[in-house]
């Protein structure tokens, strides 16, 4: 599961911005609107007969795996990096 | 710590590059450097866990650099979750793909045979050299 999401932000002017961003604090601070979505995902696969269970695990299964991936785009001078941990 | 690699711990203590660039340079250190005692039996290829993709392009007189690196695990985990996409979604995305001058019939693509490739990417490297910009696309 991702623990940390870091993000750096270089631009022609100024200083790099770096944020560290936890995943558990956000998700818990997030827990209302998740609770939300999680429900409208559920509206959803009812309506597209989806089995819940399984759209549930793959749904898991992909933010489970986020861990690792790191995206680096940079054009002149200004980047940007987001790495998860 | 050798001498190379304390080269780049330097060059990135200067800010004469990146953090992404020095992990670049330290694994191709990594990689030039024997792994075995001579007459050792070679180790077996380390199964590979992420699918690299490097852009390096020049637009409008500036350097741009894309490097992009995905766990081949959320791949997996993408097309079991794409399994559950229904049969008629497929059908309607086929239907549009085909006007878009696609010819691709999505509902013939089974989740297995997709799960068969992500297998076997490790063995593939793509490589676009151009004379503006370079793809290289790889496993590692």
């Amino acid at each position: 599961m991702p623990q940390l999401v870091t993000v750096r932000v270089e631009r022609p002017a100024g200083r790099p911005v770096r944020l560290w961003v936890p995943v558990l604090p956000i998700a818990l601070v997030l827990l209302p609107v998740l609770v939300l979505a999680a429900g409208l995902a559920l509206v959803a696969a009812v309506v597209y007969r989806v089995n819940v269970l399984t759209a549930l695990a793959g749904g898991w299964r992909v933010f489970s795996a986020l861990r690792g991936t790191q995206i680096d785009v940079a054009h002149g001078r200004t980047a940007v990096l987001v790495a998860i941990r | 710590m050798n001498e190379q690699r304390k080269d780049i711990l330097d060059l990135l203590a200067e800010g004469k590059i990146t953090a992404v660039e020095a992990e670049q340079l330290i694994a191709a250190l990594e990689r030039g450097q024997p792994t075995a005692a001579p007459g050792a039996e070679p180790r077996p290829k380390a199964k590979a866990k992420y699918l690299r993709v490097q852009v390096d392009a020049v637009e409008g007189g500036e350097q741009a650099r894309v490097n992009v690196r995905v766990p081949l695990q959320l791949l997996r985990a993408g097309v079991k979750l794409a399994a559950l996409i229904p049969p008629q979604a497929l059908s309607q995305a086929t239907v549009e793909l085909n006007k878009s001058g696609v010819p691709f019939d999505l509902t013939q693509l089974k989740p297995e045979q997709l799960e068969e490739l992500i297998e076997h990417l490790d063995e593939v490297t793509v490589e676009v050299d151009q004379p503006d910009a370079k793809v290289r696309v790889f496993c590692e």
